[in-house]
């Protein structure tokens, strides 16, 4: 064979295997030819807000030919997994929308995102930014030098939805709602009397399992971490007081059955939705996801104040997720430019998906007119404090759920499963 | 991996029988030409498969994050998972599910080839039911029996009890066991029926004109014979059970004690950006299952 | 060989006597009915009505036969997208693994370069690496490459096999090298007679080793829902676990189990299809010849 036969019988193959990975590799990369800007754009799977943001980023590209958005929606379960993963190695997208604590507790002290672009909004200073929001609302989107990261989509407070219908089956007054959690034992075994189930928390995903655990928490004056987040508090009386409250009402009382609950990550409250269940923890957005999806159920809500432990010292869960931009993107003041019309429609957020962007005086706003139980979320939104955060909170959300499953589904009582928690949160923060 | 023995031999067979200076140069280009076309195999295996496997080992010695640069951290990470619950945990339920799905479904998969290994008519529709589950995925497989083991599904409406099968620490990791029995049985009895096949008809015909019942030529004849078979197929049953993920992603996320190691790796890697330690997860494994394949190999050349 | 078992089981002894064997055989039938009843449980459910699909007590019938529910996966959620994807990435790692697998078998069995035995034992003792253990390192590679949200990601690493290697070796060693040295003295250059001489006779084995590959690609899990992040990337399992994960409610139960069988059936016809040469590839994997 001839030199030049032989270096061709090199290369071919060398040369197909290239060219299969150049073929497949590049659909990755940029199509963009000259001025075309393209941004990619992350958020969770909840349909009605997928919706309106599909809108809206219709409407911005409209406005803005030369930008082109890929909008994905990545799956609950996962993502968080995908979400840190990809920022971490530099491929995330570039406008993420995120809830506080993954920003708190991994995002922003890894150094992940980049910080606010005030002009972007029309202003001069992140205090000028800041002013325009309800006070201490932005905090979810802070680093400990109180940098500002991003801004909110949605806003949330916890409260407490019962079916009128339900309460009249069982002979109870809808105008005299659980205030306390021993109401709810109460009204919820006469509702299980009823036919109903009277009362469950949510099970989907760690996460939830967390939230659900620090609103006990909150009440009960409990923690996950000590004072100075370097260990876990899990196992001090207050906090199992936390757990003993959720492991009462389910397993003692029995007012809900946590074995037959619904899992579905974008229908979380699908069982008190679908008219299955009487009383739950609900938000502002899940509202509006029932009023679309089961208007029969809708007809019987009724929104009410969160039960507590102290009616006289009420307490609640703030949480909120945030527009911010990956650190990494090349196209940072063209995202900020995109956030800045996300959040100037602030009303629509609310008109259509019940999304509450808290600016100051949202709560005059024609749009807040219509908001079905506007007084009880009003009020809700005094008094919150934003979740507990630590490092390598997915670690510690794991094993709260961890020990909620095993005092909830397998009856082990809250003492001792928090005190394995607690092992296991003290080996995660501090490793 | 059974045959690695049939590997070194060969090499100067055809060389001896073509002598000659002038031939031995064209030779050697053609043999160069032959080094050519495994390049494209030989690229892709330095590259995914002896590259990260040398890394995996490397990164299992620093604490990496994917954001800071790699800090060198020597064995810590092998000390901390000996002394860390939750991986002691996921290393259990990786063992029990080894065990309590691959041995009854290699024990399953035994008998059904043994009662299968026939010329009866209709046989040949019997093995494909049993088959069928093999062809399919894990994925879609486990979204059905995740409805099959719902506390109103299938299972518990058909054995008439009331059982939380996925979300119960006691139940979870049986539920699990016996949605992949059903789904591993089929695999086994392909190769059990294939090592009945080898079993030379004059034995057993022999042993039969010698007056030995079915049983004692099962005990005497079938099984003895069966049994370096059998080794491969425990040993594939280990390999299999370890690398098991996604009935225990979409049955029960890995709650209720059933997060075997390759869930954990990956909440590990990806979840919590721990690369070291995953590495370190990984490298253990890694021992484990060269342990099983060499004690496969020993039994392997102790039967033949 | 293997094939028997589909076709032609061994006889066994005649002395059995037949009501014993029709025992037997009556209960592998009841026990392989048992066994399909999953899948017929899981094709009723998928045309019930949401609401029929947990019932206490159970109903196998639906009270109405709702069809449309197959077309569900698709209007809710991007399952064409899905079937596409693990289409185009099974065949083409079933392409590539075949043309990779059969120039290495040829070459690591008809050619004797220096460090070929080397080369073909560090490829075997690849085999004992499963990619559970390598995938943190393979997927910072990867990311490296560029390749996370790209069917290269998803497709290159996967392009050879070790296993495919091993049998297409074995197989071409069972051709006689008169027949290769015919072709030479003919003065057919050598890629030549890999493609005249020696795919013709190869047809065979390289039908086992593609069934084989694609059915195990179409299982894939863990590496696409690692390398295959976004919608547009997602194969089959990846998009399948999370609907389940995502499923709507109730309502989602018929759709989730269509969504199932319509995965599960392409395999599942290759097979009932290509019983043959799907034994042989699996005896393969145990080392039976």
């Amino acid at each position: 064979m001839s030199a030049r036969a032989r270096a061709r019988a090199v290369l071919i193959p060398a040369a197909a295997v290239l060219a299969v990975a150049a073929a497949c590799g590049s659909d990755g990369g940029s199509t963009g030819d000259g001025d075309q800007i393209e941004l990619t754009y992350w958020t969770h799977t909840h349909p009605p807000m997928t919706e309106l943001n599909e809108q809206l980023i219709a409407e911005y590209e409209e406005a803005n030919p030369n930008v082109d958005i890929t909008y994905e929606t990545i799956p609950n379960n996962d993502f968080g997994t995908k979400m840190l993963t990809s920022l971490s190695n530099g491929s995330g997208p570039d406008i993420i929308n995120m809830d506080d604590s993954a920003l708190r507790g991994e995002y922003i002290p890894k150094q992940l995102l980049a910080p606010i672009d005030p002009s972007a909004f029309g202003v001069e200073s992140v205090e000028e930014l800041e002013a325009l929001y309800v006070d201490g609302t932005l905090d979810g989107a802070k680093g400990d030098d109180d940098t500002l990261y991003g801004v909110p989509s949605e806003f949330n407070a916890t409260a407490f939805a019962i079916n009128t219908q339900h309460f009249a089956d069982a002979g109870l007054d809808p105008a005299s709602p659980p205030q306390t959690w021993d109401d709810v034992s109460e009204y919820g075994q006469q509702l299980v009397a009823a036919g109903h189930e009277g009362f469950n928390f949510v099970y989907l995903h760690s996460g939830w399992h967390t939230q659900q655990l620090q609103t006990l928490l909150n009440e009960t004056g409990g923690s996950i971490l000590n004072e100075d987040g370097t260990g876990s508090a899990l196992t001090e009386p207050e906090s199992v007081e936390a757990l003993q409250i959720w492991y009462d009402l389910i397993r003692e009382d029995q007012v809900g059955n946590a074995d037959t609950a619904s899992r579905e990550a974008t229908s979380p409250f699908e069982d008190f939705a679908s008219g299955r269940r009487s009383m739950t923890m609900i938000y502002p957005w899940a509202v509006e996801q029932i009023a679309q999806d089961n208007p029969e159920t809708f007809e019987n809500l009724a929104v009410v104040p969160l039960p507590q432990v102290d009616p006289a010292n009420p307490s609640g869960r703030w949480y909120g997720y945030y527009f911010a931009v990956n650190k990494a993107s090349e196209q940072q003041e063209e995202a900020w430019r995109f956030i800045e019309y996300m959040t100037s429609q602030h009303e629509r957020w609310l008109t259509d998906v019940n999304f509450v962007q808290p600016l100051q005086g949202w709560e005059q706003s024609e749009a807040a007119a219509n908001i079905p139980f506007l007084d009880v979320w009003s009020q809700a939104y005094q008094q919150g404090t934003f979740d507990e955060v630590g490092p390598h909170w997915s670690e510690v959300q794991d094993a709260i759920k961890a020990a909620v499953e095993r005092s909830i589904f397998d009856g082990q009582p809250p003492a001792e499963s928090l005190e394995e928690a607690s092992e296991s949160v003290d080996q995660s923060v501090s490793s | 991996m059974a045959l690695t023995r049939t590997a070194p031999d060969r090499a100067g067979g055809e060389r001896a029988r073509l002598p000659g200076a002038g031939r031995a140069g064209w030779r050697r280009r053609r043999d160069a030409v032959g080094l050519v076309f495994a390049l494209p195999a030989l690229v892709l295996f330095a590259a995914f498969a002896i590259y990260p496997m040398l890394r995996v080992f490397q990164l299992s010695l620093y604490d990496y994050n994917l954001t800071s640069p790699p800090v060198w951290v020597g064995l810590d990470n092998f000390r901390f998972l000996f002394g860390d619950e939750r991986f002691l945990a996921s290393l259990g339920a990786s063992l029990f599910y080894v065990a309590v799905t691959y041995g009854p479904a290699v024990l399953l998969a035994l008998i059904l080839a043994l009662g299968l290994n026939t010329r009866m008519h209709g046989s040949a529709f019997v093995r494909l039911l049993y088959f069928a589950p093999v062809a399919t995925s894990w994925v879609a497989v486990s979204v059905i029996w995740r409805l099959v083991l719902q506390p109103e599904g299938l299972l518990n409406q058909t054995l008439n009890t009331d059982i939380p099968w996925l979300t119960s620490s006691t139940w979870a990791k049986w539920a699990i066991a016996i949605a992949a029995i059903w789904k591993e049985v089929g695999f086994f009895l392909i190769i059990f029926l294939a090592g009945l096949q080898n079993i030379p008809k004059d034995l057993q015909e022999a042993a039969a004109l010698d007056g030995a019942g079915s049983l004692r030529r099962l005990r005497y004849v079938t099984l003895p014979l069966l049994k370096p078979i059998t080794v491969v197929v425990l040993v594939m049953a280990v390999i299999r059970g370890f690398q098991s993920f996604s009935p225990q992603v979409v049955l029960t996320g890995g709650s209720f004690g059933t997060e075997v190691i390759n869930l954990f790796v990956y909440k590990t890697a990806f979840a919590s950006a721990r690369m070291g330690r995953a590495s370190a997860v990984a490298v253990l494994m890694f021992i484990l299952l060269l342990m099983v394949t060499f004690v496969q190999l020993r039994a392997l050349r102790r039967s033949a | 060989m293997s094939a028997g078992i589909v076709a032609r089981p061994a006889p066994v002894s005649r002395r059995r006597r037949p009501v014993g064997k029709i025992v037997v055989f009556v209960l592998l039938l009841a026990g392989g009915l048992v066994f399909a009843s999953v899948f017929v449980y899981a094709a009723l459910s998928a045309v019930k009505p949401a609401d029929e699909v947990l019932t206490s007590p159970m109903r196998w019938l639906p009270t109405q036969w709702l069809w449309g529910n197959f077309t569900l996966p698709f209007e809710q959620a991007p399952f064409a997208r899905y079937y596409l994807n693990s289409t185009v990435v099974g065949v083409s790692v079933t392409l590539l693994n075949v043309v990779t697998c059969t120039l290495a078998g040829y070459s690591f069995s008809k050619f004797a370069y220096r460090g070929r035995n080397v080369l073909f034992l560090v490829v075997l003792a690849t085999l004992m690496v499963p990619l559970e253990v390598i995938y943190v390192p393979l997927y910072a590679l990867v990311f490296d490459l560029g390749w996370v949200n790209s069917f290269a990601g998803l497709i290159i690493p996967s392009a050879t096999s070790a296993f495919g290697i091993f049998l297409m070796r074995q197989s071409i060693d069972g051709l006689p090298d008169e027949l290769l040295k015919a072709a030479r003295i003919d003065g057919a250059g050598e890629l030549r007679i890999l493609w005249n001489v020696v795919t013709p006779m190869m047809v065979s084995p390289m039908a086992a080793l593609a069934l084989f590959i694609f059915m195990t690609n179409w299982d894939s899990h863990l590496w696409p829902l690692l390398v295959g992040n976004d919608e547009e990337h997602r194969t089959l399992p990846v998009g399948l676990a999370a609907m389940q994960a995502n499923n709507l409610g109730s309502g989602g139960l018929p759709m989730m189990m269509a969504a199932a069988l319509l995965a599960l059936l392409p395999t599942l016809l290759l097979f009932l299809v290509l019983q043959r040469k799907f034994v042989e590839g699996i005896t393969m994997t145990a080392g039976i010849k």
